[in-house]
Formats: structure tokens, sequence, C-alpha cells
């Protein structure tokens, strides 16, 4: 077999032989999974390395038709995402495995598996109509993910909003996708770039409804609004397998293939993607801010994070799109590691309510030390990985000459430390409430994907070399970028001082906030909650009237309402008004039949007449 | 068999042997249904085997002379097996859920005798090459169809059948109007002779009145979730794959591989069908009867499938094709899934079920399948022919017929979501519902695997239907 199929092929089979293993086995599933994941990240070096020192894999096949092809081709960023892929589906698989609260093992390892198949297969297809095939499909392993986490109702209406949100933006990719292949000749990717399309008419439209794709994906304003109620209503591997790992991953992937590989955008689509990108970050940081649930806090900033990575992408220069590219990857990890620390306080406290959790260091101090590291990484505080992406984005933002992005964007990360300040001060830090008396570390098979994690975090910090020569520069070469800056290694300029004065805002702000809370490190928040003016924003946030998909699923009735009554009408026209004028005509024709024989010749011969002026008139029916 | 013999089979097996079905009733009742179905069966081996055939380039004719333009014409085409392969297998796939289904209720004799005729005279219609034919067999198809509507007899299942009946045989003596209108322009009625002909504008609107009638689009839609007061095997026989069918493959047949029309005819049939696909779809999302809901969905999709023949250019043709039998397989599966819910909860509302997913779960599973295929979702069958919809769509050019369709899938993937949320998700209301029978449960599962093996092995029907756009479209662009 063609050793690109692998990492597609595997994990379906292993799927499918998941659901026949029986319910009462306990760790086979588990065990199988985390084989089967394991066997796919191996799988993917060799894609790599191929991409990077050789010629890149391709696979073809015929399959529907009309520019449908099977084909996928492992180009150096394509195998990047996939490395990702695979990487993340194998740390999930390792955190479940003494994960109880996950739904039915089966299932969940079902949905684990085929999410990563899929995913994997959406990265390397190269064909735009097999990436859809894919893409969409993941649809499906979303649902029945957010579905099957926890019995209760909610679970099930959150599956449902982040499956017909994540549908309606695929749909308007599958527009952008059959007008961008009818503009340009073909669906192939590779096709399409070598003449690349330009914004205009139809070509326009198609990269629109592409990019509502890609941004939704992302988890982009405005169709983000399901991933905070899936914090609440699903589980911590979930969380850091698909909002924080897989759909960043995908969304960013996608959006930098159309808008550097597939289009060349101009001035206005520049603005438009890095305004986008500053809004997303902004107003999901201060809602992240605000929140009191240890992963609905996260999901918003797994949300604000994305604003930072389209900000990159959009800045449409190498170091940005660089910036961008390394802020997704590092993103995927540390916020992937919070999920985690997330699942593992849960799985040991019983609790997410940053009220009823206090002091936890001393019993859970590997949790505490991964987080501290991650919440440092996303921080942006050097030299940890976060700090090197950002630093790259801010460089972006700042030769676009457009400086308001650059100061949104250090304004997102005063909040994000702020945050996460007020997070760990209250879960691990401060008095430990006497209901977590006996609380102990997490288990080890928790804690190991957790470790990994937190090293990535290290390991891709400290000048960041490693992941910029193998993974970020191979990229901006397939996408035809180059530049001269030195991206690697560690810049004592004017955007690290920038960084201290962040790091100093944050902490002031916290020290601020906990002096106005009365030392409750989860009211550390309260000042800016509870503002003037902002509080009623906050409070027509928190009854959901900015969220679209609540805002128009209450439109809906109304809507279809009005359309069934146009079917009612069409029924009257044609149900009740040919009965009614039947009744009439019949009961008006009886008054003739009177019995009347003179009557009845006088209308036959009537009749005939009329027949023959009508036929020596217009001739017949022919 | 010679290929003759095996098209004379595939419809006088069903018609004949269809009225031979009282007569097996009298031996026992197991004789009349193992016969029934066998009849089915039969019927599909003979269409399938011929599709082979036709992949080689073969076809088949048996025709008789009379006088009056009355010759009866046999054709085995591309299209009339492949149309004649889908509607035998979901109607075998009916008789045999039917076997459980309609051993609960009264009058089983006549029921399968009027579904086995109704294949039968869909069998006819498919393969007649005769304009005058194909409009005996239409009617006869509106006959049994009036049986089996009326199934249960009381006053509102017979006002129902009788507005089934009026509606299309309104549309199909219009349609005869613009049939004689064509005699009286060409001298023939043979569809072989009139390949490539123009029709005047009255005449395909005549024929198209038909059309819209008997496959249930705007303005004559309303008759069929009005019938969906008959037995879920009706519906699924009349509202998924067969009858609604009908009218689809005659736009096929007469306006995408005979007659050249104009593109303000077909300009026209899209607003059409696009509006009839926005305002069944509204209605799907306020009706509470789930069979209902399920047919206004078919009203709704039949619009996608005109979008797809149409549209004007191979691509969307191709589409269209694929979509009729992709939808053909999982809303049959859909209208059986909710047989068994009907069945088992005694209810149709609703709002007075929920959580069913725990007591009938392979139910369930099938019905989220199949509402995926509908929904066309990868990796099942109906994301390639929405997509191809949609892309022939994109190539007619027409943004305004674009943006109605994108409306109307936005609202098919929320009246299914909304559907499936309501019966087998949302709070336990019905009490103690059980799993269907093993027949019953087995064919919904069949048909929903079948959905989902045709999107993973998309390169036969797409290579099939890609064959028979090419030798037989007419008048389509060929870019790509």
């Amino acid at each position: 077999m063609n050793p690109i199929l692998i990492p597609v092929i595997l994990p379906i089979a292993a799927a499918l032989l998941v659901l026949l293993i029986s319910e009462k086995t306990r760790y086979l599933k588990e065990l199988l999974a985390i084989a089967v994941s394991g066997v796919a990240l191996i799988s993917a070096f060799p894609v790599i390395s191929q991409a990077l020192f050789g010629t890149c894999m391709e696979f073809s096949a015929r399959w529907a038709g009309y520019g449908i092809d099977f084909t996928l081709k492992a180009d150096k960023l394509s195998s990047f995402i996939l490395l990702g892929v695979t990487f993340f589906a194998f740390v999930v698989s390792i955190y479940s495995f003494s994960f109880e609260k996950k739904g039915s093992a089966k299932w969940f390892y079902f949905n684990l598996l085929l999410t990563q198949a899929f995913s994997a297969g959406a990265a390397l297809a190269d064909n735009l109509v097999a990436m859809l095939f894919f893409w969409e499909g993941l649809l499906i392993f979303l649902y029945a993910f957010i579905a099957l986490s926890k019995p209760d109702q909610s679970a099930k209406r959150t599956a449902m909003k982040a499956f017909l949100i994540n549908a309606v933006t695929d749909l308007a990719m599958l527009a952008g996708i059959c007008i961008t292949g009818y503009i340009a000749g073909t669906f192939s990717m590779t096709g399409i770039a070598a003449n690349k399309l330009t914004l205009n008419g139809w070509a326009a439209l198609g990269y629109v409804l592409m990019l509502i794709g890609a941004v939704s994906k992302a988890g982009a304003l405005p169709f983000h609004t399901w991933i905070p109620d899936a914090a609440v209503d699903s589980n911590a591997p979930f969380m850091s397998f698909i909002p924080a790992a897989l759909d960043k991953l995908l969304g960013i992937y996608f959006l930098t293939r159309i808008s550097v590989y597939l289009f060349s955008l101009n001035g206005v689509a520049q603005l438009g993607l890095m305004t986008l990108g500053a809004l997303t970050l902004l107003i999901a940081v201060m809602m992240a801010f605000v929140q009191t649930d240890y992963k609905r806090l996260l999901a918003y900033h797994s949300v604000s994070q994305a604003g930072y990575m389209i900000l990159g992408i959009g800045t449409l220069n190498p170091i940005g799109i660089a910036g961008g590219l390394f802020h997704m990857v590092n993103n995927a990890v540390y916020k992937s590691c919070l999920f985690m620390t997330a699942g593992s306080v849960e799985r040991q406290t019983g609790s997410n309510d940053l009220s009823k959790l206090g002091g936890l260091f001393g019993a859970m101090p590997l949790t505490a030390i991964c987080y501290i590291i991650a919440a440092a990484a996303i921080s942006g505080i050097a030299p940890l990985n976060g700090f090197f992406s950002k630093e790259m984005i801010y460089t972006g933002a700042l030769n676009t000459g457009y400086k308001w992005f650059f100061i949104a964007a250090e304004v997102g990360s005063v909040l994000t430390l702020a945050s996460f300040l007020k997070l760990g001060h209250s879960v691990f830090f401060g008095k430990r409430p006497e209901a977590l008396k006996d609380t102990r570390e997490a288990p080890f098979s928790t804690l190991l994907p957790m470790i990994i994690l937190a090293g990535v975090c290290v390991a891709f910090g400290f000048g960041a070399k490693l992941p910029i020569d193998y993974l970020i520069e191979p990229s901006l070469q397939n996408l035809g970028l180059s530049h001269e800056e030195v991206l690697a290694g560690f810049h004592f300029n004017k955007l690290f001082w920038a960084s201290i004065v962040v790091i100093l805002v944050a902490l002031i702000n916290h020290m601020f906030g906990l002096a106005a809370g009365k030392g409750a490190p989860s009211k550390a928040s309260d000042h800016i909650h509870y503002a003037p003016a902002l509080k009623e924003i906050y409070s027509m946030a928190e009854a959901r009237v900015f969220d679209p998909y609540e805002q128009l699923m209450k439109r809906v009735p109304s809507a279809a309402g009005l359309l069934y009554k146009v079917d009612r009408f069409l029924d009257y026209l044609t149900d009740d008004l040919p009965s009614f004028a039947v009744n009439a005509f019949s009961k008006t024709s009886q008054r003739f039949h009177t019995g009347s024989y003179p009557l009845y010749m006088a209308l036959t011969i009537a009749g005939f007449v009329v027949f023959i002026l009508l036929t020596a008139t217009y001739g017949g029916i022919k | 068999m010679d290929l003759v013999t095996i098209l004379k089979t595939a419809v006088a097996v069903p018609v004949i042997g269809s009225l031979l079905i009282p007569v097996a009733n009298k031996i026992s009742v197991q004789v009349r249904n193992a016969y029934a179905v066998a009849l089915g069966l039969v019927t599909f081996a003979a269409a399938a085997s011929l599709l082979p055939h036709m992949m080689n380039g073969a076809t088949a004719t048996y025709a008789l002379s009379f006088p009056l333009g009355f010759d009866f014409v046999l054709n085995a085409d591309l299209l009339s097996v492949f149309m004649a392969a889908i509607s035998s297998f979901v109607s075998a796939i009916i008789l045999i859920y039917s076997l459980d289904y309609i051993s609960h209720y009264e009058n089983q004799t006549e029921y399968y005798t009027m579904v086995v005729l109704f294949l039968g005279s869909m069998m006819g219609l498919v393969f007649s090459a005769n304009l005058l034919w194909m409009y005996i067999f239409w009617e006869l198809t509106a006959f049994a169809s009036w049986r089996l509507v009326g199934f249960f007899r009381s006053d509102r299942d017979v006002a129902k059948a009788n507005k089934t009946i009026l509606v299309t045989v309104f549309g199909a003596l219009c349609m005869l109007i613009g049939i004689l209108m064509v005699y009286f322009d060409h001298g023939t009625m043979d569809l072989r002779l009139l390949r490539g002909e123009t029709i005047t504008t009255a005449a395909a609107m005549l024929i198209l009145v038909g059309i819209l009638a008997k496959s249930a689009t705007l303005p004559f839609s309303t008759w069929l979730p009005d019938a969906g007061v008959a037995p879920s095997t009706v519906t699924a026989l009349l509202h998924a794959a067969v009858l609604v069918k009908i009218g689809v493959y005659a736009y096929a047949r007469i306006f995408g591989v005979t007659f050249m029309v104009s593109p303000a005819f077909s300009h026209g049939v899209l607003i059409i069908a696009g509006l009839s696909a926005l305002v069944a779809a509204g209605a799907a999302l306020i009706d509470k009867d789930i069979k209902r809901i399920i047919a206004y969905s078919t009203v709704s999709q039949l619009g996608f499938i005109f979008l797809g023949l149409a549209s004007g250019n191979k691509t969307a043709f191709v589409g269209g094709l694929l979509y009729i039998l992709m939808h053909s397989i999982a809303k049959g599966g859909l209208f059986l899934c909710a047989g068994i819910v009907e069945q088992n909860t005694h209810n149709k509302d609703i709002t007075k079920m929920g959580g069913l997913i725990k007591t009938m779960p392979i139910t369930a599973v099938a019905f989220a399948l199949c509402s995926l295929s509908v929904m066309g979702i990868p990796p099942f069958g109906g994301f390639f022919s929405k997509f191809l919809v949609f892309k022939g769509a994109a190539q007619h050019g027409s943004i305004l017929v674009l943006i109605i369709f994108l409306a109307g899938a936005m609202m098919t993937l929320l009246y299914l979501v909304r559907l499936f949320y309501l019966v087998f998700l949302g709070e336990d209301k019905a009490s103690n519902p059980r799993e269907g029978s093993a027949t019953m449960v087995g064919s919904v599962l069949a048909l929903a695997l079948i959905g989902l093996a045709l999107g993973a092995f998309i390169y036969y029907p797409s290579l099939y239907v890609d064959m028979l756009t090419t030798q037989l479209g007419v008048g389509l662009e060929t870019i790509q």
C-alpha cells in the first residue's frame, strides 16, 4: 500500500474494529486506540521526511469524474499538518485511557479514530473536493462526540448547535469550492496554484465562501459560539482534541492555502482578514477573562488565539504568515495541555468551578507545573514557544503599516495573561477548600500527555530553531514565499520589552483585582466584569444576545411559518378552490335540469352553434 | 437469456404477476407473501442484469405495431435501465419490509396486488419509448397509488386518496394534450424518432404541468404530504422511491435526452423548483407529523433534482441523476424508519416523542445515516450528488438560483437535525416503545448502509451516469 494512505486508512479500520469489541472488556479498546494512533504517528514521519528531503508522496485515483479525483499529496505544508494531527490523536488517546467521564468508551474511541482519519485526509488532500469530503465528514463525529459525552439533554442541544453551525459554514465552503473549481477549470490545488486566481467577480465570491468555512473551523467570530458551550457540555479529552488542536490545525491550514496558495489577495482582503483576527482575539479574550468555569474560560481563549493566527495570516507578508502557522501549532500544544489540566483537576476534584477550587499545587504538583508552563506559553512569556510565534505575528502586523492591529494584539496579550493569573491563582494557589482536603495527583496516563505537551512548549521555545527549521520554513517555501528576516533565534528588541510591559500591566491588574475582590482570586476579574457600561454588555453577552446562532434559531419558526403559509395558500388553490368551483358549478347547472325537453334542445342547439362558430374561426385543434 | 427477453420479463412479470396475487391468496397467506416478494425480486434481478449490458453499449427494443400511433415499444437504454433498477430495488426492499409491517392490517391481498401492479406500471413507464404508452402506464400508476393511499379506508384517508389522484390526473391530462400537440407537429410519438427535435413552448409547458403534478412540485405539491395518511410502506414507495420519481424521470427523458428546449424554459423550471424547495423546507420545519415532515422533505429534495436536470450542463445533469439514486435509497429508508416508530409508539406527532434512541437504537442509527445522506454529508452518497448539482448550478451562472438552493440546503440541515433530535434524543415521552422486528430493522439498516456504500464506491454509479449523459444527453454544455 502507498504509505501516504496509512494515516487515513489505518484509523478507519481500527475504528470499525473497536465497534466489534465487547463493552465488557477493560482497556482493550483503549490499548488498541493508543497502539493504532501511535502507529499512525510513526507512519507520518516517512511522509514528512519525504516532503522535506525528497519528492513528496502522492496518491491519485479516479473517483466521481468531473474533476473530482481522489488525490492526496503530502507536500511540506500538508505533511506538517499531518504530523500535528497524528501527534494530537496519539496524546489524547493516552490521556483518555483512565479518563472515566468520556461516555461509552467504544463510541469515544470510534469517534476519536475516525476524526483522526478524516482530519489526516483533509490535510493531505490535493483535490478540493476530496478535501471537502474529509472536512465535511468530520461533522458526523463532531456531533456524535458531543452528543455522547454526557447523558443529559444539554449535551444533545450543544451537539446540535455545533453540528448546525459547522454544517452551514461547510455548505458555504462547498459552494465556494464549486465556484472556484469552475473558474479555475480544475479542483486540484496544485493546478490552481500554478495560475493563482485574483479576487474579482465570481472568484471573489468563491474565495469568501471558502473563507467562511476556514475561519469557522478555526473558531473565529461569529462562528465560535458552540465552543464555550461544548466546554461545559462535553469532556476534557474532546476539548483538548478537537476545538483546541485539530480544528485550529485544519482551519488555519485551509485559510493559508486559499489566502496565499490559491489566490493572490489584494489590500482590501488583507485589511478584512486582519480586522477579523483582531476583533476575534479582543472580543473573545474579554469574554474569557470574566469566566468562572475552568474549561469555559479556556474555550474562549481558544477562540481568541484563533484571532492571533488569522491576524498573522492576514498580514500576507512572510513573517506574519510564519507567525500564524507557528502560532497554530503552538496554540494546539499549550491549549490541548491546558484542557488536559482542566480534565485532570475535574477528575480528581469533581469540579471545574473556580470558586470551589484552590490550593491544589500541593496536592497535584505535576498538573500544576504543566499548567504553569502552558499558561506562560499562551501568555507569550519568553522563552516559551508562544512568545516567539506572537513576536512574529506582531512583526508581521507592524510591517503592514497598520499599527492599530499591533496595539490590539498587545492588549489581547495583557488580558490573556491576566485571565491565566486569575485561573492559576484560583485553582492551584490560595487556600484549599475543606472539601478538597484529600485530593491526590492524577494517574500516570493522565499526567504523561500533559508532560509531553508541556515539554513541547519548552522545546519549541528558546529561539524555536527546531520547529522553524523543519516545519515553518519549509511551509513558507511550499507556499512560494521568500523572506530576508531571520525567523529563528532570540531577538533582544523592542518587542521583547513590550512583552515585559505586558507582564507588568497584567500583574498590576491582577493585584488590583484581588484587592477589589477582597482576596478571592476567582473574583479577580470583577472590577472589569462589573465596570460601568461593560457590566451591561457582559450581561447581554451572557444572555446570548450576541450569539448569532441563538438569535437566528429564534427567528427560524417565524420565517418557516411564512413559508408554511405559502404552502397552505397553494393547498387552497389546488384543493379548496377547485372543490368549491366544482360544487358551485354543479349547483348552478342543477337549476337547468328541470326536465323540460324544449330547454334541453335549445341548449344543445346553442352549444352546437357555438362550436361551429369557434371551429370556423380558429380552424379546429390543429 | 437475450436482452429482449429480459426486458419483457422486467415489465410483464410484475404487471401480469400482480393480477395473480389474489389467486395466490386462495392457496395461503404465506404463498401470497412469498409470491409477491418473489415478483419484486425477479423484477429487480431483470432490471439489474441489464445494467452491465447497457454499459457495454448494448440496447434492446421490443416493438408491436398498432394503428393511430399506438405502437407499443419497449426500449432499454442507459437511462431507462438506471431508473428501472433503482425503483425495482427499493420496491423489493419495501416488499420485504411489508411482510411484517402490513401483517397488522386488513386488505393485505389488495395491498400486495397494488404494490406489485404499481411496480409493473413503473417498469412499463420507464421502458416505454412511445409517449402515448408512457401516458397509459402513467395513469396506471395513478390508479394504483389511489388505492394505496386510501388503504385505511376512513373518510379522511379516502379524501386524501382522491386528492392524490385528482391532482396527478389533472396534470396527466394536461400532459396528454401536450403529447397530442407533439404528435400533430411531428407525426410520431416515438421518442427514438423525436430525439434532437424542438418542441413548441405550449406543448412543453403542458407536459411540464403533468411532470410537476406527479413529482409534487410547486404549485401542485400539497397532495404529497396529505397522502402521508397511507401506511409507511406506501409512503416510502410513493413519496420516496417510485411515484415522485416518475416526474423527474419524465423530465430527464423528455427534456433531457429527447427534445431541445429553450434556456428560458429551463430557467423557469429552475425558479419553480427553487421556490418549491424553499417552501417545502419551511413547511417541514413547522409540521409536527413525522411522515408529513419527511414528505415535505421529499418535495424540497425534488427541487434539487430539477436543479440538476434543468441547469443545462453535463455536470448538473449527472448530479441530478445521481441525486435520484441517492434520494430514493435514503428517503425510502427514512419513511421505513418512520414506519417502525409509528407502529411501535402508535403516534405520529413528534412533539409527543423523545428519547427513542434508548429503546430503538438500530432504527435511530439507520434514521441518522439516511438523514446524513439526504443532507449530503460525506462519506454518504448524497454528498456527491449535492456537490455535482451545486457545481452545475455554479456553471449555469445564475446567482439567484444558487442563493435559493443554498438556503434550501441549509433548511434541509435544520429540519432533519430537528426531527432526529425531537424523535430520538429529546426527553422521553412515549411509554415502552420497542425496537421493530428483525425484518423491518434489517430493511432500514440495509438502505442506510447502501447509502454509505454508494458514497464509498461512487466511482461505479458516477461512471454509469457519465456514460448515460454523454451518450444520450441533448443540448448539454460539456465544459467540466
